[in-house]
Order: C-alpha cells, then structure tokens, then sequence
C-alpha cells in the first residue's frame, strides 16, 4: 500500500452557524471523534446520508472552518488551517459543490483569479499569456474550452471541469469533489472519470463525496463511511455491495426501497396533445390517469421541466393542447392551475419551491392560504393545526413549525414542499427530482407518500434522472429527448435501465 | 435532549428573543425616550410628547406605505415629489378654482395612484429596477409639480378645507385620528389578510411564491399604488397643516426621512420583512431625534447627518442580525 499522505484523527466539531462561529448554549457535536486518512494516488470516497457529516469535514481539511478537536496531520506534518488560502498552499483542492466561479470572468481569468501574471511593477496582467497558459492548461487535460470565453456562456459540465483545472494548476495534492457528477450527464461523467484516472496516475489523490452508487464502483478505491457524525468505517472497494454500504450508512438493512402498491385507475386525469416546449423543438404528447404513477425519464436538459412548467403554466407556452379533467386549458397559470389541483413541485427547492425564510407553517399553507382565511382574517389556530399535522404525518423533523425552513436538513426541506402541495389537495402532482440530493432514508419515506397518494387516486408525474426510482415507482414511463418523447414504455417488463437508456440517447 | 426543565427555560429565553427581534423598533423607540427623559429638559412633558404624535401623525402614513414596496424589496424614491405635486394639485382645486372638497381629494388621490400605477408597471412589466423607475419618475412629478404651479405656492387655503384636518376631537386633531385609522386598516391589511402574508412571501422569495400561486405581478404593482395614495394623502394633509400648497412640499430629503423611519422599524430593505407596528414606531423614533435637537438648541442641519448614521447604522444592524439567524 502506498504511503498515507493526510490523516485526520478524533475530529470533533460543534454545531456552528452559517459563518463557521460556534452557536452558544448547545453542546450539539456535528462531527464526534471521527478518523480519516487518505493514501497517495487513490481516490478516497466519502458516504453518508445528509447531514452525516461530509461536508464539514471536507471544510475543516479545506481549512474553511477549524475543528474544535483532534487533529490534521498533511504530509507527515500536523498542520492547523485557519483559512482557505493555506490549506491550498498546502496543496489541497477543493471543488465545491455550488461551483465558485465568477461568471463574467472569462475562463482564464478565473483561472488565474488571486494569482494573475503581471509585468512589471505588479499593475497590468498579461492577459495574452495567462491565456496561452490557460489553453495549454486545457488541452493537457483533453478540453477544448475557449479560454476568452466568459464562464456564465458555459455549461454546468464546462464550468464543472474549470474548477477541476483550477485545483490541478494549483499544484494541488489533494483534490476534494463534492458531488461533481450531480449535474453531468453520462457522456460528462464518464470524461470526469478519464480526468480522475488521469490525475491518479500523476499521483493525486481525490476525495470524492457522491450520492450515486453506480459511480462509486467504478471509480474509487477506498471508502468511507459517516453517519450523524460518527465514523462508522472504511473498506476497500474490492468489499464494496450495495447493501452492505447502506446497511453501515443507515445502521439498519434496508427493506424494501421502492413501494408500489396502488393500481391506477381507468379515468384520465390530464391529456396533453401536441405541447411544443420550445419554438423548435417536436411537439409531444402524454396523458396521465388517476391514480396512476408515470414517470418521465432522460437527460438533463431533454425539456423534462420544461414540459411540466408548461403544463404548470409557469413559463412562456410555445403552443399544444392541454386538457385536464375533460376541459381544455387555455391559458395556464399557477395560480389557476394549483386552483384546479394541478400542482408542481419544483426540483430546486431552495429557490422555487420554498421561502426559505419564512416557517414551516408558513410555508406549508402558502399555497392554500385562502382556506385558511375565513370571517377576515388567517385563522392561525387553523394554521397550526394543518401544519402539525402534515408534521407528523410526513415525519417532518424539526422542533416545531415555528421553525424556519433553511435550518432544515434537504430532506425535510422537501417534505415541507412537499406538504405544501398535500395541504391544497392536489388531483395531479408533477414532481420534479422528487429525491435530488436528500439522504436514503427520507428517499424512501418520500416513495411511501407517493405510492399512498395514487392510492388515493392523485395522478403523478413524476420527472426522475435516477432510473432505479423511475422503475422502482412507476406504472408507465415515457422517455424524454431533445425536446420530445422519444419513447412510451406502458409494460412493467419492459421497465429496464438499458431500454430506457437508449431512448434517451 | 433530556433537559425538559432546561428546555422551557430556554424557551422563555428564546421568546423573550423572538419579541425583541421581532419588535426591536418598539425597543429602540423606548430607550430612546428614556434617554431623553433623562438628559434632555423639558423632554418629558405631556405637552411636549403629544407634540411628537402629532408630528408623527402625517410621516408615519407614507411610512406605512413605503414599508409596503420595501417588503417587495423594492423602494419608492418618488414618494417625496408625489407628495409635492398632490399638495400643489389639491390647493390650486380647492383654492384657485374653489372645487369641492370631496372631489378636489379624490382627483388627488387619483392623481397619486396614477403615479403608482406607472410606477408599478415600470417595476413589474418593463423590469426596470425600483431604484432607477422611481428617481425617474419622482423628478418628472416634481417638474409637472413646478410647471403647473409656476413655481408658486397658494396659500391661505380655505377654512372648510383645513377644518379636515385640525378640527379637535377627544384631544387630538381630525389628522392624527386618519392617522391612526390608517394604522388600523393596514395593520389588518398587512399582519392578518392573506395579501400581507403573499406580499411577505413575495419578498422573501419570488420564485417561490410566484409558483404556490400567489399573484406576485399583482401584489408588486399593488404596493406601489398604495405607496403613492398613501403619499397623496399626505400631501393633503401637510397642505393643511401648514396651510400652504407647494411643489416644494415634501420632496427628497423627506424621502430619505421616510426611509430612514421605515428602516428604524424593522423593515428589510432586502425584502419580505416589515410592520407597521414598526413603521409607527420607526416615525416616531426620528421625530423624538429631531424634537431632542431642537430643544437643546443644536445646530438644526445636525438632523440630517443623524439620519444618515441612523439609515447606515440600521443596515449594519440588520446584516449582523441575520448573520446570527
């Protein structure tokens, strides 16, 4: 085995505030004695559910906030970060997970942002040169990215690899990823591998922080296991099955994941006919019955959303028939169509779906405030009443619903959007990445209410990038490409990744 | 967490933070008049604080509504030149051209909504930001301000008319009771109706609230409609408090003093956060401010530049709160 080259040992962490300053008058440990060491040239893979911990121990390597105990050993020396600047000269990389670019800088003035070449007397860059350099930078890496291009005119993937170039340029020994693939597609995905098998081989090591199974296999080494704080252990990854990794991440086996115990019913609910996402694009056709889960599966940036936010009527509509309950929709809006029982939950819950200031009973009721407005003015015993309820039902963790939404972990996050919905009575429920980001547990009890919700006869749609969700929940399937459905699988049998996968591509 | 006795002590503690985070312009309005009481002579006298409602009266009703475009996180720089050209429009009615009085006040406060529909409509359709609209439109309502008046004021309004406002009643005058109504109707308006919880929602989150089916194009026109109504009125009322109708009347640096009031109480200029509780509170802080400086004889122009440490010293206030959120 090669040598350790960082090793943190009985780290331990208070819970702090969005600013890294510890919270008084709680004694709440976000990390409790927990050991991590990586090895030259592997790629160290970190597991948890959300808010097991990752993050924050990724941020006391990256020296963004200190730890309160224990300590960090990097290269055979014991090393105390008090900012992110050292930890880089120190030659850790950190790629986070929002990306931490400036998107009117062109590519290699990010690149070179806080080291940028001058000439003489330290005043003037040498734009040209930092942009030979950046294009070289580049192509040693197997891109072919414009170096003057602005960073906002890339894509996600595109940005996703500046940062990685970044770290590399960095002389970098140690790169953090915390959930790159989150927003790649797989042509991406498999390009981000070669680049991380690449940096292996030049002696890099990569801890990598990932939800997706699939990805781990393939890629890593070793890998490590946290839950609420605690280290629970590391194997090698030739032990690694699936089971046994969630079995140590949730500290119970697993039973089933996926329910799916409704039968749908024969009255369609929704029927769309001809809908036109785009000016451009191939008009698409789709219906949905009571009680009936369909699923909506491709790539990012097939028009997955776009189709649900037209049907929502939250975006500009490009032509097409949309007939719901046996009435043709003219011109949708949200607020008409939450009033009919159509309702979207968005797939990015801290800027659409939630107010993220505003409780959680604020924002349970937000959408079905007018039933709560009776006689003159919101009954807030009513108010309360719903939204316990809803609390309980969803098993919402918090301390009450006087709570604000973002102290809430991801999951609960959506279960309260989620509740949102449920409190206005939806007929149909279009769900967009219902599960994105949130850890294994809640996933399931999200699966549940889906699964008990067409039981009651609400149709959903249900837009998912995880094929194992889509199969595991779904009565029907339509696949999305480049705009349209490219495909409608109505078998059960049918439902396999590979199947869905082609029609994707 | 098995620490029930510790709990409840915490929750007290937690309540007791929650009111003063929540009521801080209340806070502040106190302390402030304690430390008045205590250093300033012939502060603490009955006649001298019915005084400062009285001067409050008329600001806290703009205040109210500027409370209401901030909580969009917009802002209404225009209010002060609204108020001037309603009080040059509604003298010259009622004076020059002896309108009744019913109609004269309509016409001006239609002539204020007028205003904020344009306002709205800039903000909302054509997505100028509020900042550059409203300093737009403010300097063109103080120009039609000066060309219809030519500049001059009409004074000695007439007796009937300034009855509207300074007739007594249980003590107080007809203006601070349309103040307090006012306070009234928006703080149902504002803190029970389901358009203050939008309006709210609205400002913390547009994306959010525009998709749970909350009429947000709506509600961000609406706001600055009122503003400029509330801002008409006004301008009737100060007509007839000083008995003079003048594009003069009003103007920025009352803008700014409105603004500051809504600052003191509470309001974030990011957005969502705001009450009139608050606005009431923040109006009458400046004038206990002003009405301190102007009995210990200091330098007038001081005011300003207290406003001006007020409005920054509120805004640090309000970052360093949320940093502990």
């Amino acid at each position: 085995m090669s040598k350790t080259i960082l090793k943190m040992d009985h780290i331990t962490k208070f819970i702090f505030d969005a600013y890294g300053k510890p919270i008084r008058g709680t004694d709440v440990k976000i990390l409790e004695d927990v050991h991590f060491d990586v090895c030259e040239s592997e790629v160290h893979i970190l597991i948890g559910e959300n808010g097991a911990g990752k993050s924050t121990l990724m941020k006391i390597l990256g020296g963004i906030i200190p730890q309160d105990e224990g300590t960090v050993e990097l290269f055979g020396k014991e090393v105390h970060f008090t900012n992110p600047k050292q930890a880089e000269e120190m030659g850790v990389g950190f790629i986070h997970q929002e990306l931490n670019l400036c998107p009117n800088l062109s590519v290699a003035e990010n690149l070179f942002l806080g080291r940028e070449i001058t000439g003489k007397g330290n005043v003037f860059s040498k734009k040209k040169q930092m942009c030979d350099e950046s294009r070289q930078m580049l192509m040693r890496l197997g891109f072919d990215i414009d170096p003057n291009v602005l960073v906002r005119n890339l894509s996600t993937a595109q940005q996703q690899i500046v940062e990685i170039v970044k770290a590399i340029s960095c002389d970098s020994k140690i790169i953090i990823m915390d959930e790159p693939t989150a927003s790649l597609t797989q042509t991406e995905i498999d390009h981000l591998f070669d680049i991380i098998r690449s940096m292996k081989k030049q002696g890099i090591s990569i801890i990598y922080i990932s939800h997706r199974f699939e990805e781990l296999k393939e890629i890593g080494d070793r890998l490590t296991v946290l839950r609420d704080g605690c280290y629970v252990g590391t194997i090698d990854m030739a032990d690694f099955s699936h089971d046994k990794v969630i079995s140590m991440m949730v500290g119970r086996t697993l039973g089933q994941m996926y329910t799916c115990t409704h039968t749908p019913q024969k009255e369609e609910v929704l029927r769309v006919e001809g809908l036109k996402i785009g000016p451009h694009t191939e008009p698409l056709n789709l219906h949905v019955n009571k009680g009936e889960v369909v699923g909506i599966g491709g790539l990012v940036g097939a028009g997955r959303t776009e189709v649900a936010k037209s049907v929502f009527g939250a975006r500009k509509f490009y032509g097409g028939k949309i007939i719901y309950k046996g009435e043709e929709i003219t011109k949708p809006t949200p607020k008409s169509m939450i009033q009919k029982g159509l309702m979207y939950l968005t797939e990015d819950r801290k800027i659409e779906g939630l107010v993220l200031r505003m409780n959680i009973e604020q924002n349970i009721t937000l959408a079905s405030l007018s039933e709560m407005f009776k006689n003159g003015y919101i009954r807030r015993n009513e108010e309360e009443k719903a939204s316990d309820e809803m609390i309980k039902n969803l098993n919402i963790v918090c301390t009450s619903g006087e709570q604000l939404a973002n102290t809430l972990s991801g999951g609960n996050q959506q279960k309260v959007a989620l509740a949102k919905w449920l409190n206005s009575k939806p007929m149909l429920l279009i769900l967009d990445e219902p599960t994105r980001g949130i850890d294994v547990n809640a996933k399931s009890e999200i699966y549940q209410i889906i699964d008990d919700l067409a039981k009651q006869g609400v149709a959903i749609l249900m837009i998912s990038s995880e094929l194992p969700e889509l199969i595991g929940m779904s009565d029907r399937i339509y696949v999305m490409r480049r705009g349209t459905i490219s495909a409608e699988l109505t078998d059960r049998e049918e439902f396999k990744q590979e199947t869905i996968l082609s029609h994707t591509i | 967490m098995g620490k029930e006795q510790n709990n409840s002590d915490n929750k007290k503690k937690q309540a007791l933070k929650t009111y003063i985070k929540r009521n801080g312009s209340v806070v502040i309005f106190i302390i402030i008049c304690i430390i008045a009481a205590l250093f300033v002579p012939r502060f603490a006298s009955a006649n001298n604080l019915l005084l400062i409602v009285k001067q409050s009266a008329i600001p806290i009703i703009a205040c109210i509504g500027m409370t209401m475009v901030l909580m969009t996180g917009g802002i209404d720089l225009s209010l002060g030149y609204t108020i001037g050209l309603c009080s040059t429009i509604v003298g010259m009615l009622v004076k020059t051209h002896e309108m009744a009085y019913i109609p004269a006040i309509l016409i001006t406060l239609g002539v204020g909504s007028v205003i904020g529909l344009i306002n709205g409509f800039c903000v909302q359709s054509i997505k100028v930001p509020a900042f550059i609209t409203t300093l737009g439109t403010g300097y063109i309502i103080y120009g039609i301000a000066e060309i219809v008046s030519h500049g001059e004021s009409v004074n000695r309004l007439p007796k009937g008319f300034l009855a509207i406002g300074k007739t007594e009643l249980l003590g107080l005058n007809t203006t601070v009771l349309i103040s307090a109504i006012i306070c009234i109707v928006f703080y149902y308006i504002l803190h029970k109706s389901t358009f203050g919880r939008n309006l709210s929602a609205f400002g913390l989150s547009e994306p959010a609230s525009r998709l749970s089916g909350v009429a947000t194009a709506r509600i961000n026109v609406t706001v600055y409609v009122v503003s400029s109504v509330l801002a008409a009125l006004v301008g009737i009322l100060l007509s007839i408090d000083v008995n003079c109708a003048q594009p003069t009347m009003g103007g920025g640096g009352y803008t700014f003093e409105i603004i500051t009031g809504a600052v003191l109480g509470g309001v974030s200029l990011f957005g969502g956060i705001g009450s009139v509780i608050g606005a009431m509170f923040g109006v009458m802080t400046i004038k206990v401010i002003g009405n301190c400086i102007n009995l210990m004889n200091a330098a007038y122009y001081l005011y300003d530049a207290i406003m001006g440490i007020i409005i920054l010293a509120a805004i640090i206030f309000e970052n360093v709160k949320n940093r502990k959120l």
